[in-house]
This record gives structure tokens, sequence and C-alpha cells, in this order.
């Protein structure tokens, strides 16, 4: 039959033209390759470890000028008592969104081009959540009493308030690191077993013989393995849907105008896996170039995620016209004053006109295919988006607070050289855990890629 | 110490196949060890579903109780604070940590109950010291037989045989080994 005509041969017909693995070759070769990253590093690891290294000393020195003198360093004062800590909060762990979501959503949905990129997305989310959980910590001025947020029984017999929004922060964002870690792990750990098997070192053999925790691939294993890891995506992918949701409540539940609005939790959402598959595409283009592994991680795949990448841009752009819309046909004087004067013309609007060409026009070349399938193009819209999303996040915080109700309160925020230190520094940590985690950790899923083999080749072989 | 046959085979078609064939011989002790998963060998094999899915179940519903108690206790009974005459029983603003908290422990059964029911973490297993069994984590699919030996001994030199020569039929490399033998490195 030529022309397909049920979905299941359209699919297999589609992954005939547009492969999601390229010629792989045995099980051993396949094996051998995707170790080699780890067992033979490049030569640009070591000075790339160092580089960010020396980033992250930098990053702990802002914090340690931070934590002794007194949060006063930052530029943040009343009226805008948030500003920069928590733009950058929100950004991180936004970031961390599409990690799960590639995962888990896509685990369930059965997208076989998930397989090749979820474990580095995983571990991009881990190490964003860890930036994320920086930063309230350190606004909360005296970081060393955080477990205050945590209810324990107390000489002070107070317990903390649930009724706040920044009690479910900490819940979700505590929960959603476990949660993540435990699906990054369990799905690593066959891999780190074929390290232990593969590796030529004895001290190497032994090391991952600890990490891998004694698995041996029996079928009864591999069946609970099984069972337990879509369980994890089952549970995680409602997990992602609710921790941006959560996060966006300690906005929405406020009376200030340009925070009060229902649409903020998908909003939120939407806009978090935006900018979690720009960081995705920022990180994987350049990896995929320099390990060489164009033929696992194929044209489909950035073809899809740029796609990904269209979606939520269009709905993050949605949500802008809608929370405009409303401000107008609220009639509510402040309301309209944050949405249709301060913002797009206040002392900000360059901010306000940053996220406009960032987050509403750049997706708008991903329209074109050949764009979504060239790397370089691909990899050039993300760091945009990344850009945008997150002076989406200033704009949010800093224009509501800058002019809300009494213009006797109102006031301006310019940041400090320690809240640039801090960002900077944050990107600087993220890249230095990264680059560990591709120097030790087999990062394309080993055993998952060779099931998929084996898939693609049964089907294959049942069709002909 | 055990005698037990392994059967190597270089295909996932071949294992299953194997495997289907061993328990047809009325073999029970039979074991598969693979590079990936392989959902065919659960039914060659007589796996039975794992309960994992139930035990999550259990730590989700825990989960969800210990969230609702622990913050009625603290806020509605222990320590009530009137804030602009909100009830006490805010039961709408407990939901997301409720969810949260049920989140976190069904995973965490669940990660748990993987690792555990797998006799995990054991850095040393028996089957570590059977020879090549190295390269069932690359590209070798394992059936062991634990009970290739345990036939009466009248019957064991034919069974053995028949054994061998189906095994040897689907491609296998028959391999004899002892578990639980200290072997030279």
């Amino acid at each position: 039959m030529s022309a397909a005509t049920s979905t299941v041969e359209r699919e297999r017909d589609e992954l005939r033209a547009d492969p999601v693995l390229i010629r792989p070759g045995t099980y051993a070769e396949v094996t051998d390759e995707l170790l080699r990253a780890v067992l033979r590093p490049p030569r640009w690891m070591r000075p790339a470890l160092i580089v960010t290294f020396l980033g992250t000393l930098y990053l702990f020195a802002a914090i340690a000028y931070t934590v002794t003198t007194g949060i006063g360093v930052w530029g943040n004062n009343i009226p805008i008592a948030w500003a920069f800590g928590i733009t950058n909060f929100v950004w991180w762990i936004g970031i961390g969104h599409a990690g799960t979501f590639i995962s888990a959503f896509l685990l369930l949905l059965e997208q076989k081009w998930r397989t090749s990129i979820n474990r580095f997305a995983e571990a991009m989310t881990l190490f964003a959540v860890i930036q994320a959980g920086l930063f309230p910590l350190l606004h909360l001025g005296r970081p060393w009493f955080f477990y205050w947020l945590i209810p324990y029984p107390n000489t002070m017999a107070v317990w903390p308030q649930f009724r706040s929004a920044l009690a479910w922060d900490v819940a979700a964002v505590f929960t959603y690191f476990t949660v993540s870690l435990l699906f990054w792990y369990l799905g690593l750990v066959p891999d780190l077993a074929a390290m232990r098997d593969r590796a030529p070192e004895r001290w190497r053999r032994r090391l991952y013989a600890i990490f891998a925790l004694g698995w041996h691939g029996s079928a009864r294993a591999w069946q609970r393995w099984r069972i337990a890891y879509g369980l994890l995506g089952g549970i995680a992918t409602p997990l992602v849907v609710s921790v941006h949701s959560i996060v966006s409540s300690d906005f929405a539940i406020s009376q200030l105008p340009g925070w009060h609005s229902l649409v903020f939790p998908p909003y939120f959402v939407a806009g978090a896996i935006y900018s979690g598959f720009a960081m995705v595409v920022t990180l994987m283009v350049p990896a995929r170039r320099l390990y060489r592994l164009e033929h696992v991680i194929t044209p489909r795949h950035l073809d899809a995620m740029g796609k990904m990448m269209l979606v939520t841009g269009w709905i993050v752009t949605y949500s802008y016209a809608i929370e405009i819309w409303t401000a107008w046909f609220s009639g509510e004087p402040y309301e309209m004053y944050t949405y249709l004067k301060m913002r797009p013309a206040g002392p900000y609007a360059f901010v306000f006109w940053t996220v406009i060409v960032c987050n509403c026009i750049t997706p708008q070349f991903l329209w074109s295919r050949r764009i979504r399938r060239s790397p370089v193009a691909l990899w050039i819209a993300a760091l945009f988006i990344q850009i945008g999303m997150w002076a989406e996040r200033l704009m949010l915080i800093v224009t509501s607070l800058a002019q809300d109700f009494l213009p006797s309160s109102w006031g301006l925020y310019w940041p400090t050289f320690v809240d640039w230190s801090l960002l900077i520094g944050t990107i600087f940590f993220f890249l230095f855990l990264f680059l560990l985690f591709l120097r030790f950790v087999p990062f394309i899923p080993i055993a998952e890629i060779k099931e998929l083999k084996h898939d693609l080749e049964e089907e294959e072989h049942a069709h002909g | 110490m055990a005698d037990v046959l392994i059967a190597e085979l270089e295909s996932p078609e071949g294992a299953v196949a194997t495997a289907r064939r061993v328990r047809e011989l009325g073999y029970q002790r039979v074991e598969a060890y693979t590079p990936f998963p392989i959902a065919d060998l659960d039914v060659a094999l007589d796996i039975p579903r794992s309960k994992i899915p139930w035990l999550a179940l259990v730590g989700g519903l825990t989960g969800c109780g210990l969230a609702l108690l622990i913050q009625w206790w603290t806020n509605a009974w222990d320590y009530p604070l009137n804030v602009g005459g909100r009830p006490l029983g805010s039961y709408p603003a407990w939901v997301p940590i409720i969810f949260e908290t049920t989140v976190l422990l069904s995973s965490f059964t669940a990660f748990a109950a993987c690792l555990l029911a797998s006799r995990l973490p054991r850095l040393v297993h028996p089957v570590f010291d059977l020879p090549g069994f190295e390269r069932t984590s690359i590209d070798r699919f394992w059936i062991v037989i634990g009970d290739a030996f345990a036939a009466d001994e009248d019957v064991r030199a034919e069974e053995l045989a028949t054994l061998r020569r189906e095994l040897s039929r689907l491609g296998a490399n028959v391999i004899q080994a002892r578990l639980g033998e200290e072997v030279e490195r």
C-alpha cells in the first residue's frame, strides 16, 4: 500500500522518512559509542570545567558577601522587595520544567523521539532547580533559619502558616526536586551498570558499581523497573503542571494590579515549558555537535523541539493578550494603569518591549521548517527566548510593585553589582554542574536507545 | 553452590523463544538477564505483574492523609490564628501541599519498592561471578536455568541432553557454570 491510511501506518512512514535514530550499529556498538563520551572525554572538557568552576567560585563569593553583609547589598527595597531574586527563582525553576515534561509527559504519550534527549533534559531540570532554590533562601535574609519553613515541633510553639502561598512553594519545589532526582536516577541505574561492566579501569568499575546499586538486569528486575519508571512518569506529569501553578500563586493570590489574575497558572506553566525547551536546545545543539551525536539526536528532534517552542510561544503570547484585554475590560483604573500605561510606556518600557520581541516575535520564525531544522538558527532563537522569558518575569515583578495604588508609595528599582553577579554566577554554576554530568554520566540513555532500536527493527520487520 | 545451565543468545527474539521453550520443558527456576527491558519475557517466563502500583497508591494516600492532618493540626487546632476572619479550616488553601505530599510519598514508595523488591542495593550478587556475565548489560541475552541439574539421577543425563539439544537448536551458546563459587579473575 503506498498511501498510508491508518494512524499506525502513517506514523511508520513518518518514522522511516524522518528517523529518530540514523543507522544504529549492533547493540555493542551503540553501547560503546554512547559510553565513549564518558570513558574518553573530549579535550575541551578540562578547560570548560575550569572556567565554569571559577564562575561558580564567583557565585559563592557573591553569596558570601550577601549573607555576611545583608541583602541590603541587593537593589531591592520597599516598594520593590522582590526583584532579581524572585525573577531568577521563577526563571530557573521554569527552565527546570522542560526536563520532566520531556521525560514524563512524552513518555506517557509514547513519543519515540524523546528517548535520545530525556536524560539530558532531566539533568538540566535538577541543576536548574538547584539554582532556583538558592534565591528564595538568600532572599530570606537570614538563610540559616530556612528550616523555620518546615513544620517541626519547636520551643517557640509556632507553626508555618499554610494559608500562605510561600509555604506552598517550599513543598512544591522540594517535592519537584526530589521526584525529578528519583526519576532521573532510576532511569540511570541500568546505564551505570553498563558502565560498570564496560569501563577499562578498575577504579572506575568500582565507582560505577556503587552507583549502579548492583543492578543485574534480570527479567523480574526489568519488569519492576519498567513499571516504576512509567509510574514515576505518570506521577511527575501533574507535578510539573502543579509546580509552576503554585509559583504563580505567589503572585496571583495577592491583590496587586498586574499580579491578581486567574490566568496566571496556565500562563506560567506554558512559559516555563517554553523557556525550558529553549534551554534544552541551548545545551543540546552544542553537545550534539561536539560529541558528534548527529545520528542519535537527529533533525527530527530539532524539529520537534522547534514545534514545541512555537506552540508554547503562542500560548504565552495569547496569555499576554488576554491579560491586557482583561485589564481593559475590567475598567479597574489600577489594573488598566499597570497594563496599558506602566508596562508599555513606563520607566521599564524597554523590558516590556524586549519581552514582546523575544517571546512573541522570535517564535514566529519557527514556522519555517528550514529554521527548525537548522541547529544554528534554532540555537539563536532559543537564546532570544531565554532572554525574553527572564525579562518577562522581571517585568511582571518590577512594574507591578513599582507603581501600584498610592503614588506616594511608588518607587523604582535598579539592580546592583551583586544582583548581576548572582545571576551570572548561577549561570556558571549551572553550566559547571552540567559539564560534570556530561563528564561522568552516560548522558544518552543507553538501555532505552537499545530498546528503541529493537522496537524500530521489530516494526520494520513486521511490516517489511 | 548450585550448578546452572546458561543459554547465551545474541538477540532478544532468540531469548524470548528460548525462555518459552525452557518453560515448556518444565523447568521452574528460570531467570533471564538482558541489557534492556523485553516485555515478551514476562509472558514467556510467567512472571506475575508487580504490585508496585498498589504500593504507590498506598504511599500516595498516606501522603495525602498526612498532609491534611499536619496542616489541620498546626493551623486550625494547635495554633489557631485569625487572619482577617478567614476560617481556621481553610481546606482549599491546603490543597497544594496535600497534592505535593501525595506525589512525594507515592513516588518515593514506587522508587523504593522497585529497588527493594529486586533486593537492591546489593553490590555483590552470585550471578556476577558467572563467566561473561558482564556482557548481559551490553549485548548478550542470558537464560539461566537453575534447576537443570535438579532431576532424579536416573533421568538427569537424558533430560540434560534434551535440554542442551533444544538450546542449541534455538541458536544458544550453552554454558555450564556453578553459582556461589569464587571464580579466578
